[in-house]
């Protein structure tokens, strides 16, 4: 039997990044992922002569080599950093409701404050109390949180303890008015599935804090190359990895972990487990009955399964600025309600409410060949509709939403339709298969206020057992890609502490 | 002070906490949904089938159709055009082959695959000397993008296909007549003899019956007394029998041969790229007549592969390195046996392979070195990692 240190189930970011650290800190460790590929929703796939980037559309925390955002930082300790050509954003998004408003912000606070009073002039002071707040507020969450400052109280840190749990709608309610400038402000909330009612202020504030001051970003031939780039840098530490090769059980004994069991049987034994796989799976299937915790599963019941995605990839046959698009990231809103895209996510046939437009060329002319255009439209649905879908009807399902999306990108910029030239639809049966996640989820649990650590992180209370990615640390690039370094520490101190 | 009365001194903790509490005490028992992950999935997408021949049809003296039915009494769902991946063991190799579905997705009793030999082929020759009903496989899940997308072809179909070509054109004419699909198909079926049309009465049949399917059978080599269209699928040809080509998607399948000549040829009649589909044909007949292959490397040389961590084998340069590590015993997953899904992708540790043009090779795959071992041949030594 084949014997390790830790084994890491799964290489999507977090189980990426945690096999990567534990074995650049030289601890002996096996990387399963049942897929032929790394990345998990961190990959891409060639259609004709597109290679079209599943996830990523901007990058959050980064920040350049002079001014390291949190995420550079923990890249570059892997020696990955420099491996990848990093594309930088000059605006956030452009948001577009067809007739009411057209607005671009750009990703610096002076810019962004500008545009916004440009179009909504009225509400001047209200803006810049608003982006005042905002910084205010997220300077203090960086010192009592992020640095975890010992002599936190109210009084030195009195916007973080009277926001923190506070929702992003009632603060906007009390410094704007126009619910088109509400949209224009936060419609990144779509960015983690949680309208403004139910975004806490720290969640919203840190978003935008994070995209304005280390600015959005994208990578040269798509996120496929970070993860390339992870099992490269962990190969090269002595690690194994193994694709097209799940794990079926954890193996457990007198209390603890002891290894993992194989699809094909194969058993390796490791007295730890980091999972990138969700917890539902991980504790609920591949963990024996007596250690499915009944307190874990409890807490665990208190959260729900968060959103999926149905997306187009589209590859058109013509330059982007032939069909007029001038942006990276567009928001497209055919109403201003908030809540109800959100309700909207819930339905597998309504008529789209919010979708995003991401158009990779504008700032990495070499996302597609030369004279073509590489475009993601992509709306967060849950995949609990798609569930009950009979499998024999899935692909009389399948294109309906996407013909109403495309409709509305047609009113939008004209002649899109016809230089369509390669076209995969993803529904969320699609990233459930290509994930398996329970309903098709690309954000873990829903994020929404009384889901905040302060109630607690997801511990499986076995020796041994660690989780990475999206349902333990929030789903998006950066905070998968963070958790798998935070449980490879975690892992790696412990198992230091036991050899002394 | 812990972290939890830190905490609790954030405003409107105490009313998020009845929230979480509640939320526990009324939460979802994710027990309950135990294996509904992969319930899901086996319905729509399983990784394997396990399928018995029910029937052989005899469709010319050189195809077969062998009709496969599922051993769970289950098949998934496909989209007309789709393929599955055939594994077979034989002369003590174990491989596979993809073979389109010819029958339609609404036929979910059963899925036939249409086999046509290939000279000296190592798989078909086998599928059509010794596999009676009652046999056993495996195979893959349907996969493939050659399909009709709705958002996107329109409503005008012009089909071109070549011998054993027609096969996944087969499943979407029989699913555009036997569904009354509001879209027209014109066919195009080029073969050598009329002997060797596929599907001939079928066609000729539909053709009658349903308005929004026309046949149109090309023979190259005629007979004394043919009374079809005879020639080459030309532009002229096509011209002839469409009238004109505008606003028409074409879905082209058949041997590389097909491509090569009928690529050129739509060409010049100004039909735009964006509105012609081809499906794969797997590996080129002859590789060292590419372009691009390495002069210096002759056919017959054998080249020293190292399987890390696992032995060596001797390779042929004109074989796939995918063919390669099947004949010494390495099983690797596979789908496409064409570079286009990237299932069998190994990584190059050392060594030099030639990769044709058209693999689908992602960008950060070449610079990592990971290669499609079905579309990858050696021309030195290597050692890869699977
Ligand atoms: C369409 C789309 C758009 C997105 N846009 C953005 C964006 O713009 N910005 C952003 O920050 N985030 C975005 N995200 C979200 C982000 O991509 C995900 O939250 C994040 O990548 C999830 O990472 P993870 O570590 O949780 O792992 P996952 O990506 O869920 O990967 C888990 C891996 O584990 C493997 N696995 C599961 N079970 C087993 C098993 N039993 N054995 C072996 N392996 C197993 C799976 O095959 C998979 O590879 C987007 C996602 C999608 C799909
Ligand atoms: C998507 C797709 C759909 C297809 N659909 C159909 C269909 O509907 N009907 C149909 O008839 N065909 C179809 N094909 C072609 C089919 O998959 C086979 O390629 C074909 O049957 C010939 O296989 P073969 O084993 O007889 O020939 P091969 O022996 O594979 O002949 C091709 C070359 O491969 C080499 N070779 C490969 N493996 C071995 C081995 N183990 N031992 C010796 N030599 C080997 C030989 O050098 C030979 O020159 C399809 C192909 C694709 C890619
Ligand atoms: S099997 Fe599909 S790329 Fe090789």
């Amino acid at each position: 039997m084949d014997s390790y240190d830790v084994v890491v189930i799964g290489a999507g970011n977090g189980g990426l990044t945690a096999a990567a650290t534990l074995a650049k800190q030289g601890l002996k460790t096996l990387l399963l992922e049942r897929h032929n590929i790394p990345g998990g929703c961190a990959t891409s796939f060639c259609r004709g002569r597109f290679e079209f980037e599943v996830a990523l559309h901007q990058l959050s925390g980064m920040g350049n080599p002079s001014f390291p955002g949190p995420l550079r930082s923990m890249l570059d300790s892997l020696g990955v950093a420099d491996e990848i050509e990093w594309v930088e954003m000059r605006n956030l998004y452009r948001v577009v409701v067809p007739g009411k408003m057209d607005i671009t912000l750009p990703a610096n606070r002076k810019g962004f404050t500008d545009a916004l009073i440009e179009k909504f002039p009225k509400e001047k002071e209200g803006i810049e109390a608003f982006i005042d707040l905002v910084y205010k507020f997220f300077t203090e969450v960086i010192g009592a949180f992020y640095m975890r400052d010992p002599e936190i109280s109210p009084l030195k840190y009195p916007l973080y303890f009277k926001y923190a749990l506070t929702d992003t709608r009632t603060i906007m309610d009390e410094y704007l008015k126009d619910p088109l400038l509400k949209l224009a402000v936060s419609v990144y909330w779509s960015y983690v599935g949680a309208p403004p009612r139910l975004l806490a202020f720290t969640e919203y504030a840190a978003m935008i804090f994070a995209y304005i001051e280390f600015k959005p970003y994208h990578m040269k031939h798509g996120s496929q190359i970070l993860s390339n780039a992870l099992v490269d840098s962990f190969i090269k530490d002595g690690g194994d990895v193994r694709f097209s090769c799940g794990a079926k059980k954890i193996l457990t004994g007198q209390g603890r972990v002891t290894g993992v069991m194989l699809d094909s049987g194969e058993e390796v034994s490791a007295p730890y487990v980091i999972s990138n796989a969700s917890p539902m799976v991980t504790c609920g299937e591949m963990l024996d009955k007596e250690y499915q915790r009944e307190d874990f599963f409890r807490q665990m019941g208190g959260h729900t399964i968060g959103p999926s995605a149905y997306t187009l990839y589209i590859g058109l046959d013509c330059p982007h600025g032939e069909l007029g698009i001038t942006e990276t990231t567009n928001f497209i809103c055919t109403h201003t309600d908030m809540e109800r895209s959100h309700t909207e996510m819930k339905m597998r046939d309504n008529e789209p409410g919010q979708m995003l437009l991401t158009c990779y060329n504008v700032s990495d002319p070499d996302a597609s060949p030369p004279g073509t255009t590489q475009i993601a439209l992509v709306d967060l649905k849950y995949g609990e509709p798609w569930l009950s879908v009979p499998p024999h009807q899935y692909y009389d399902y399948k294109y309906l939403y996407g013909d109403k999306m495309l409709n509305v990108v047609e009113g939008l910029i004209p002649g899109f339709r016809a230089h369509i030239e390669e076209m995969e639809v993803a529904t969320p049966l699609t990233h459930m298969r290509y994930l398996n996640t329970p309903a098709g989820s690309i954000y873990g649990f829903d994020q929404f206020i009384r889901d905040s650590h302060i109630f607690g992180a997801l511990d499986p209370g076995i020796p041994g057992l660690y989780f990475a990615g999206a349902w333990v640390g929030g789903g998006g690039f950066q905070p998968t890609l963070m958790s798998g370094g935070s449980a490879a520490r975690a892992v790696a101190k412990k198992i230091r502490q036991e050899r002394g | 002070m812990t972290l939890k009365d830190i905490h609790a001194q954030i405003e409107g903790y105490d009313r998020v906490l009845d929230e979480v509490k509640t939320a526990r005490r009324y939460g979802t028992d994710y027990r309950i949904m135990k294996g509904e992950v992969a319930r899901v999935l086996d319905l729509l997408h399983p990784r394997t089938l396990s399928l018995r021949v029910s029937e052989v049809i005899i469709e010319t003296p050189s195809t077969k159709t062998l009709r496969m039915v599922s051993e769970t009494g289950y098949l998934p769902p496909f989209e007309a055009g789709q393929y599955i991946n055939l594994f077979v063991e034989t002369a003590g190799v174990r491989t596979s082959r993809p073979y389109s579905i010819s029958s339609a997705p609404g036929m979910t009793a059963y899925y036939d695959i249409t086999v046509r030999r290939q000279q000296g082929g190592f798989v078909s020759e086998y599928l059509l000397e010794q596999v009676k009903p009652g046999d056993r496989f495996e195979s893959s899940g349907p996969a493939g993008q050659f399909r009709y997308n709705p958002l996107l072809h329109g409503k005008e179909l012009v089909f071109i296909a070549g011998g054993s070509g027609i096969t996944p054109l087969m499943s979407m004419i029989r699913e555009t007549t036997d569904r009354g699909l509001d879209r027209s198909i014109h066919l195009l079926y080029g073969n050598r003899l009329e002997s060797d049309i596929i599907f001939h009465d079928e066609l000729k049949e539909r053709a009658d019956r349903h308005k929004n399917f026309i046949y149109t059978p090309v023979i190259s080599e005629p007979s004394k007394k043919c009374s079809e269209l005879t020639g080459l699928l030309s532009g002229d040809l096509i011209k002839k029998v469409l009238g004109s080509v505008k606003g028409k998607n074409f879905f082209l399948c058949g041997p590389g041969a097909l491509y090569d000549y009928c690529m050129p040829e739509l060409e010049k009649l100004g039909v735009p790229l964006n509105r012609v589909r081809r499906e794969m044909f797997g590996s080129p007949v002859d590789i060292t007549s590419d372009p691009g292959w390495p002069q210096n490397v002759k056919k017959g040389t054998r080249f020293a592969v190292k399987v890390k961590g696992k032995g060596d084998l001797s390779a042929l340069a004109e074989e796939p390195l995918l063919v390669s590590l099947e004949r010494a015993g390495y099983t690797v997953p596979a789908l496409c046996r064409s570079g286009e899904c990237s299932l069998c992708r190994v990584k190059l540790l050392s060594g030099k392979v030639y990769q044709p043009r058209g693999a689908h090779v992602r960008a950060s795959d070449l610079k990592y070195g990971y290669i499609h071992s079905c579309a990858a041949y050696p021309v030195s030594d290597c050692e890869v990692l699977l």
